[in-house]
């Protein structure tokens, strides 16, 4: 260790570690969080980006903090006026090359902010109700919005681009409808917030109300109405807006704990300062804009006849409505016009005209509103405006108007009307209803209040708080902005809920920094062309109630969508939102340093996304060359399948040679995805449409092999999740294969098992797990009763959790009462399982992954890690990095041989002899370890005189290897002074002898290298537990922890643990030969799948009975009378034991959906047995492991364990390490190896099929 | 007998040379003349190619220009054969010429046998005192010794860096390490500047006996020579120069008798500017993408494949063999206080002669331009001269009597540079030229460091911008901040050094941008968008050249009468200008 240096960093002394940089020092003392991009620590220093700059004293520059080392003495300052500035120009840079969109257009031009994506997301996927709940993140009223929105979002909708725009806000509604049965509701806070006086219950003062209870507050709703709801009640129409729809979404809001005062109006039963008396900690002003704007000619609000609009639909809504007849002229082209006019032929009227002065392509009313109102004969006249009544006792009987014609565009654009002179005419009328707008009236707030008001007469209030001039008061909706739309009022009540919730809890009212968003359309307009590729669909059209039976009558005219018609219109979505949105660092730096988009908007790059990777997708436009991905490519993983391409302001991160990354070396590991700190590399993700969501990643260990990565299940919604390879602190750094990172995905399946099922005449019937359990408990106890307990055997998956083969050992030796316990896998496959029991005591890696670090020489026999064991294999890597040789000794050229320094090409099935080759070569040289030998085993001088054969001519004549070759290999291996580590996996089957590991095993006794650092056996393994399956004693030879029939004082030990004797149970037992000769006539296979290759049905085919629970319907599982649902790996709690004795917790992520977990259905079917099987619950059971099986109880760093295993004494009965001595046969073991696990299956098929077709 | 010698360097060749030595190659052998014919490389005479030297009876040297197959034929007759020097001709000779001023204030170190040896012949450079300096030190020094020798002279790094040779070969040789490296930077890429090439197709042997004299200071076993592909003449030259090396022994093991074993290895270079960049260069001899990498480590403590490495330029190791064998005191002796030696300039732009000159430091900037280079072209006033290519700057005409070496030229914000020396007059546009090297540097940007792949290209577009006349007041500051930026935030040299350009015209001359942006006018008539053309009707006879010449037909007018621009039409392209012969167009 060399000495410590001291530097300063903020003028405050630290200690570093020479070769430090300065990001190290800081990040390791948490002095400051220094952002980064391009800086990944599992790399070497890179420095590109430029983010990381900090200020040394005594330099003028900067200097970035990510690969600059510390020196002595050095100052250092992390935070300055200079430093922000050119982090921010950093970024801004980086921004001005960035088209993309981090949202789509949808949810940046919704007011409120809704995320739209999102829920098309959900939706897509038949989540309706978390579709609503997303919702309801921003806007409490989607049963409301999704009928009377405006929808600016489908205006924006990139889809118009295409061909037209996506129906967003039925979309909306029909979640909300469905939801609204049984809706949800938010879990509440503690309500340890403040009182808030609400004034006005329309859609801000609901919103607000909604927003604050979810904060914890106490709002109160003053309403002047006698119902709450405002314009939504009284301005909208009852066909458009059915008011018992309204009235449950208020009541929806209202229950939550809201309280309201209805017939409560400013200035009469309360003041601000009476409320402000009365212990409201703040005021909200929603009061809307009620009154209706007069046409501002003689005599209109004395004579009969004449309405406001806004008063004429308010009246709907009381217990007389209005009575209309005759000709109703309606003045005015906005929303409240076309309302009326409609409302107006509902109730009576024989004719219906809209006046309007300018053309109906200036009216402001929503479009589709206007075409409804054409369809049920309302008559339109443009270029009319009303002059003076005509009236005669004091009834209407005309309205005078005058013809206009368009002049000169206005401020506002539109063009303005002018009245033609002398064209005035009569326009005969019952009734004339102005319906021009809408005035804010304030005259009942007090005028002694102080509210500053703007020239427009609404509340002036802070456009980013709401706060109005009074300390305490807020005000949003339509008293703030004139008549305006419902998504506006809620996009203000929930802006001012923050706002006052800030105010309540800190006395503030700071507004928060705006989120940075990229925006495609910064760059320009979008062109056309690039959705040339996008299909065309056609949009889903909303059935509507016919013409005929719309008048007379207040009912909903849009029926609503149908369920195919979402499953279509969701699929219309372009996805334009960025998938990384919520873990971009890019836009979090964005949003930290307040980056303006726009400051260097100059040339940009558009490049092709490349989606024809089936997981990966490359969207370089959105790449900012840190070249993470690229690295992490060619420095650990050491394939290149990315690199950069051109130079200067073009150069970006493209696949190799610019082809399609299928097309290159690329092994589809995903780890480039983690790698990438923006949406440039992104995981296709397997759902219709898939977001983006926020997410929660919860830590985790891989199911699939033995090198037992940690990992993280992301998940977005209850059942949708992917792989995140994101804990970089782990033993593999993070890293992930393409089994680690993809392989999920047939947790996803829809073929999944989720009810069980029993056979009755060769049909399957679903059943209740009540009728499947005891129908089992009853056939299993039968055959028990009449062949006897030895007649009941159970298998167990090696991907089945420790805490799983535990209780299910259990079960058959304690509850069963037998010995028949264990797996196909090792059954079928199993050459060498337990191939070192007679020498060492035990068969498991005497080496620990961390050792290949410190190994001189790396000898891989009999595997194919690139294939097998990934993430083993970049551990391999990595050593060659720092120096380590490796020899690779395999038949057939696999990827590592191109990173070995030697490679044995031995004929298929020769390695017995070629190892026996190595122990002579060492004997002959006298490299042998003699104290070791000595000291630690027996059976030396047997050992000896059996190499006698394995000279060098003879070994290289059987293995067909070069004698120059073997040479080398002796000199490499046979180092005394090296430190080896042997990496063999026992389940790669093709390349094998017989007696390979044993000959492994004399070796490493040969020289020393059993239980020495940096030296010794890595067995790998294929499965995520097959580890466990052994530990766990999943084998009739021996007991949990490798208890064998003669170690009476561990066999007491667990009789006393399990509180029965085991004399009769505990006894040897050939399970293979057991079926082949038909006894075992029950059977209870638990995750694994034997029939999958078929010549195994020799082995099943005797038994009467056979129940299988797996979570899907296996080969094995359609043969069984009784099919168990089983419980995911992401179902459950427990652990796995990794290949070098790595035991790591497996997280419940969901709840099981078959509605049982492993343990519980083995509990169940023991309590249907009346077997009493304790310990009931994963903890539990866990714990009586390490009570079972002590070498569990402790363990060493990393968790492995048996710390300091073999170090000192062998785990043979007298502890010594025993040399074998054996016929060595040169036949190759075995030929292709059958995985029989059904991920497996299905990871070869779906996903390293889809790679390598 | 006479020796007829002529240049073959590229620039000879370009200009003809290769036919005239052909021509003269088949004129000796048809008529069976007595004469030697040799090629040679550059002597710096760019401007005056094809040259053909003849040397008679005599040792007297006639060096003629421009010489084509004629001349050259007319030539061999008169003064081969004759003896009759055709005087005309001759640029150099026996009686004083105009443009032995171009060789007065020269002082030839690593030019000094470029043009008069044979570049293709060890023997000849060995009969010019070649590697003799290597046999010496072998014998009688001790690498310290010669490390002593070369920081004494005090030699600076000649690529650009200006950082004290000797100095950096002692980093290198205490760097722990058995396996140590020398590399030789011939990735020349300023553009306008040819020293390197020259040198390496004139001379190979002394840059290679450079080479070897370091290797020997510092330890190093192998050495590579980064080389542009696009210099295949200097790669042929190098290549030979090496097998001859081999042939003879004098590379390998146990050179000249000694311990010392060396190899020495070409690598072609793709063309990347930022190659030449230190742990670009590196990266790019590994096999890797030419990308720079932060330091430290220096390359002289970890560098080629992780181990150390000397990196030097060409013009820097030519001039090893010479300190060696003239000794530290003759290099240090010539120069100013901390610039010694000499400096080999590449003079291009408006200048009346054009070359390649080595120069002792310590010269003005005016010597350079008006004695050595004649002065400026045409009738037009000297403004500025840019050096250091496109990473230095401009130094304004007002400061021509600077003396060059590398702290003054750095007070300018320019640089010394490699060498490239570019003279403008009066046309031409500032902000044209810095935007001209800016384009440069921003096009060659290995793209690795956000400020310069993008930084510059944002600096380009803002100066676009204003030739463009479509500029705003903000943009200088604009430009001011983003090339502090970029100078600070970036790995390497080219981000470091890119903004220099723009950075030193908008010291030397910010009323030029400021007519573009608030005036919309180009001060040197220089920028196209921002010109005006008008027909002075005083002056305009009618004559419709300019019509004609017109390629939009916005000229009308008929003929004997007045004519008239219209403004609307015209694109700006000048031809009216040019098809005056009158005057009468009037450029603004």
């Amino acid at each position: 260790m060399t000495e410590q240096l001291k530097i300063k960093i903020n003028d405050q002394e630290y200690a570093a570690n020479p070769g430090d940089t300065i990001l190290d020092v800081v990040r390791r003392h948490e002095i400051d969080t220094i952002p980064t991009l391009c800086h990944d620590p599992k790399l070497p220093p890179y420095g590109s980006c430029y983010l990381c700059v900090v200020e040394v004293e005594g330099l003028e520059k900067l200097v970035p903090s990510c690969s600059s080392p510390v020196a002595p003495g050095m100052s250092i300052h992390t935070d300055s006026e200079k430093i922000r500035e050119s982090r921010k120009t950093a970024l801004e840079l980086l921004l001005s090359n960035h088209y993309a969109d981090c949202l789509g257009p949808c949810t940046q031009t919704c007011p409120a902010g809704v995320d739209v994506q999102g829920y098309i997301a959900l939706m897509s996927t038949g989540r309706y109700r978390e579709a609503v709940k997303l919702i309801k993140e921003t806007n409490p009223l989607p049963l409301v919005c999704g009928r009377v929105c405006v929808r600016e979002c489908e205006t924006a909708c990139r889809r118009n681009l295409v061909d037209d725009r996506v129906g967003i806000d039925y979309l909306k509604r029909y979640a909300a409808d469905v939801d609204i049965e049984n809706p949800w509701v938010p879990d509440l806070p503690m309500r340890d917030g403040g009182k808030v006086a609400i004034v006005g219950g329309g859609p801000a003062g609901l919103t607000c109300a909604y927003f604050l209870t979810l904060k914890g507050h106490k709002p109160t709703i003053f309403e002047s109405s006698p119902k709450l709801g405002g314009m939504l009640r009284y301005g909208i129409p009852e066909y458009r807006l059915p008011k018992a729809l309204l009235d449950r979404e208020i009541k929806w809001i209202t229950d939550l704990g809201v309280e309201v005062k209805t017939g409560a109006k400013v200035g009469e039963a309360f003041s601000l300062q009476s409320l402000k008396e009365s212990g409201f900690d703040a005021i909200f002003l929603a009061m809307g804009a009620q009154k209706a704007k007069t046409m501002g000619v003689d005599g209109e609000e004395k004579i009969e006849g004449v309405l406001g609009g806004i008063d004429f639909l308010r009246g709907m809504q009381a217990p007389e409505p209005p009575k209309i007849y005759g000709t109703v002229v309606v003045v005015g082209g906005g929303n409240t016009a076309v309302d009326a006019a409609r409302t107006s032929l509902r109730i009576g009227a024989e004719k219906v005209v809209i006046l309007y002065r300018r053309t109906m392509k200036e009216m402001p009313a929503h479009q589709m509103e206007i075409d409804a109102a054409a369809e049920e004969g309302v008559e339109m006249r443009f270029l009319s405006a009303p002059v003076s009544i005509v009236a005669k006792d004091g009834r209407l009987e005309a309205l005078r108007c005058i013809r206009m014609e368009l002049g000169e565009p206005d401020a506002s654009g539109r063009r303005s009307p002018v009245p033609i002179k002398g064209s005035e005419y009569d326009l005969p009328a019952a009734f004339v209803i102005s319906a021009i707008g809408q005035d804010i009236d304030l005259a009942a707030i007090d005028k002694e209040s102080g509210l500053t008001t703007t020239r427009q007469k609404t509340i002036a209030v802070d456009k980013a708080s709401f706060a109005a001039s009074i300390p305490g008061v807020f005000a949003g909706g339509d008293v703030t902005t004139g008549p305006a739309v419902a998504i506006d009022a809620i996009a203000h009540g929930r802006a001012a809920a923050s706002a006052i919730d800030q105010y309540i809890r800190t006395g503030k009212t700071a507004s928060a920094a705006k989120d940075f968003i990229s925006r495609k359309d910064a760059f320009g307009e979008i062109p056309e062309s690039e959705f040339l590729q996008v299909q065309r669909i056609e949009k889903e059209k909303m059935s509507e109630l016919p013409v005929k039976e719309r008048t007379g009558s207040q009912v909903e005219v849009e029926v609503g969508f149908t369920e195919s018609q979402v499953i279509n219109e969701t699929g219309r979505c372009l996805e334009c939102g960025c998938l990384a949105y919520f873990d971009c660092d890019l836009r979090k730096y964005a949003t930290a340093f307040g980056v303006d988009i726009s400051k260097f908007i100059g040339n940009t790059r558009k490049h092709h996304i490349d989606a024809t990777h089936p997981f990966i997708t490359l969207d370089p436009n959105k790449c900012i060359n840190c070249g993470r991905c690229v690295r992490t490519c060619s420095e650990i993983v050491q394939i290149s399948a990315l690199g950069f391409v051109y130079r200067g302001f073009k150069s970006v991160v493209k696949p190799s040679m610019e082809k399609p990354l299928l097309q290159t070396t690329c092994i589809s590991c995903g780890n480039c995805i983690s790698a990438c700190p923006t949406g440039a590399i992104m995981e296709k993700l397997p759902f219709r449409k898939p977001g983006p969501w926020a997410f929660e990643d919860k830590e985790s260990v891989c199911s699939f092999c033995s090198v037992g990565c940690a990992l993280s299940y992301r998940v977005f919604h209850d059942g949708l999740f992917t792989v995140s390879n994101v804990n970089g602190t782990s033993h593999n750094k993070g890293y992930l294969c393409a089994k680690g990172r993809f392989g999920y995905r047939y947790m996803m399946d829809e073929k999944r098992l989720l009810k069980p099922m029993i056979r009755r005449r060769g049909e399957w019937h679903e059943t209740t797990w009540d009728e499947a359990l005891s129908y089992t408990a009853t056939r299993l106890t039968a055959i028990a009763k009449s062949s006897g307990a030895d007649s009941i055997a159970a298998f167990a998956s090696p991907k089945l959790t420790n805490e799983e083969l535990y209780l299910l050992q259990k079960f058959v030796r304690v509850g069963l009462k037998t010995n028949n316990i264990g797996s196909f896998a090792n059954l079928v496959n199993g050459a060498g399982q337990d191939a070192l029991d007679s020498m060492f005591g035990l068969t498991v890696s005497t080496a620990t992954m961390d050792d290949l670090r410190k190994a001189d020489v790396i000898m891989v026999i009999n595997a194919d890690p690139s294939e097998d064991n990934l993430i083993a294999e970049l551990k391999i890597k990595a050593a060659v990095k720092r120096g380590t040789k490796v020899v690779t000794v395999t038949s057939s050229e696999i990827p590592l041989v191109r990173f070995s320094d030697l490679w044995i090409d031995s004929k298929r099935g020769t390695n017995t002899a070629l190892i026996n080759g190595i122990c002579k070569a060492i004997l002959e040289n006298g490299w042998e370890d003699t104290s070791f030998i000595e000291k630690r085993t027996e059976g030396y001088e047997a050992f000896k005189t059996s190499m006698g054969p394995f000279d060098k001519g003879s070994v290289s004549e059987i293995t067909g290897v070069k004698r120059e070759k073997l040479e080398r290999l002796f000199q490499l291996v046979g180092d005394p002074k090296a430190n080896v580590a042997v990496v063999y996996s026992v389940d790669s089957l093709w390349e094998k002898s017989k007696n390979d590991l044993k000959a492994i095993g004399n070796l490493m006794m040969l020289s020393g290298r059993i239980g020495k650092p940096g030296n010794g056996i890595i067995i790998l393994r294929d499965f995520a537990n097959s580890q466990g399956l052994l530990d766990m004693g999943v084998d009739p030879a021996y007991l949990p922890g490798y208890v064998r029939p003669g170690d009476t004082a561990r066999v007491g030990a667990l009789e006393e643990l399990w509180g029965v004797a085991l004399q009769d149970i505990f006894k040897p037992v050939n399970l293979k030969d057991a079926m082949e000769r038909d006894q075992i006539k029950g059977l209870i296979v638990f995750g694994e799948d034997p029939l999958f290759a078929t010549s195994n049905l020799r082995l099943t085919g005797g038994a009467d009975f056979m129940v299988v629970a797996d979570s899907f319907m296996t080969a094995t599982a359609l043969e069984a009378d009784v099919v168990l649902p089983a419980s995911l790996p992401i179902e459950t709690e427990g652990t796995f034991t990794a290949c070098d004795r790595r035991v790591q917790a497996t997280a419940k992520i969901f709840e099981p959906r078959s509605g049982m977990e492993n343990w519980q259905i083995l509990e169940a079917l023991a309590e249907k047995m009346h077997i009493a099987l304790t310990p009931q619950g994963t903890s539990l059971i866990g714990e009586e492991i390490r009570k079972a099986v002590p070498l569990y109880g402790k363990r060493a760093a990393g968790g492995c364990w048996g710390s300091g295993l073999l170090e000192k004494t062998f785990m043979t009965p007298n502890g010594l390490g025993r040399f074998a001595v054996f016929d060595v046969d040169v036949t190759p073991h075995s030929g292709e190896k059958n995985r029989h696990l059904f991920d497996e299956n299905y990871f070869s098929l779906n996903i390293r099929g889809k790679v390598t077709a | 007998m006479k020796t007829i010698k002529v240049g073959l360097g590229t620039c000879g060749v370009s200009a003809g040379g290769d036919k005239t030595y052909e021509a003269i190659k088949h004129e000796i052998e048809q008529k069976n003349i007595q004469a030697i014919v040799k090629e040679t490389g550059c002597n710096g005479m760019c401007y005056r190619e094809p040259l053909m030297e003849v040397i008679d009876e005599d040792r007297n040297s006639y060096m003629y220009g421009e010489v084509t197959p004629e001349r050259a034929r007319r030539i061999i007759s008169e003064h081969v054969v004759d003896g009759t020097p055709v005087d005309e001709w001759v640029v150099q000779g026996v009686k004083p010429t105009e443009d032995d001023l171009f060789f007065k204030k020269q002082k030839r170190i690593v030019l000094r046998n470029c043009g008069i040896i044979n570049p293709n012949s060890i023997e000849e450079y060995m009969a010019a005192g070649g590697y003799q300096a290597n046999r010496k030190i072998l014998k009688e020094s001790t690498p310290e010794q010669v490390i002593e020798t070369i920081t004494a002279s005090g030699l600076r790094g000649r690529g650009g860096g200006g950082f004290l040779t000797g100095v950096k070969w002692r980093f290198c040789r205490q760097s722990s390490g058995d396996v140590k490296y020398i590399i030789c930077n011939a990735d020349e890429g300023d553009p306008g500047a040819f020293m390197d090439r020259s040198t390496l197709e004139g001379d190979p042997h002394s840059v290679l006996e450079g080479m070897m004299i370091c290797a020997y200071a510092i330890g190093a076993g192998e050495g590579y020579i980064y080389v542009r592909a696009e210099y295949p003449k200097a790669v042929q030259r190098l290549r030979d120069a090496i097998r001859q090396l081999l042939e003879k022994g004098f590379l390998g093991t146990h050179i000249f008798g000694s311990d010392m074993n060396f190899f020495i290895r070409i690598k072609e270079g793709a063309g990347a500017f930022v190659c030449g960049e230190e742990t670009a260069l590196i990266a790019s001899i590994e096999g890797k993408r030419g990308m720079p990498r932060f330091r430290p480590p220096f390359p002289a403590q970890s560098g080629l494949w992780g181990k150390p490495t000397n990196i030097n330029n060409v013009e820097t190791y030519a001039n090893v063999p010479w300190i060696i064998t003239n000794g530290a005191e003759a290099f240090s002796s010539m120069g100013t206080e901390n610039s010694k030696g000499s400096k080999v300039f590449a003079l291009a732009g408006k200048i009346l002669r054009g070359g390649l000159a080595e120069v002792p430091m310590g010269i003005t900037i005016n010597e350079i331009v008006y004695e050595i280079g004649g002065g400026i072209k045409g009738d037009k006033k000297f403004k500025a001269v840019q050096m250091g290519g496109p990473s230095g700057g401009c130094i304004p005409a007002s400061m021509g009597d600077l003396r060059i070496d590398y702290q003054q030229i750095n007070k300018t914000g320019a640089i010394m540079g490699s060498g490239g020396l570019v003279v403008m007059d009066e046309t031409t546009c500032m902000v044209d030229m810095a935007k001209f090297f800016l384009r440069f540097t921003q096009d060659e940007s290995c793209g690795k460091c956000t400020f310069c792949r993008i930084g510059t290209t944002r600096m380009l577009e803002i100066l676009e911008r204003i030739t463009d006349g479509k500029g705003e007041e903000s943009d200088i500051p604009l430009l001011q901040h983003l090339a502090y930026q970029i100078k600070n935030n970036s790995i390497c040299g080219l981000g470091q050094t890119a903004p220099n350009p723009v950075l030193t015209t908008l010291k030397y001359f910010p009323e030029e941008y400021e007519a573009h942006i608030r005036h919309k006018k180009c001060p040197a008539h220089s920028c196209p968008a921002l010109l005006t053309y008008t027909i002075l009707e005083d002056a305009c006879k009618g004559c419709m050249a300019c019509a004609k010449a017109c390629p939009v037909e916005a000229i009308s007018g008929e003929k004997k009468k007045v004519h008239t621009i219209n403004q609307a039409l015209c694109i700006r392209c000048g031809k009216c200008f040019e098809s005056c012969k009158l005057s009468a167009v009037l450029k603004d």
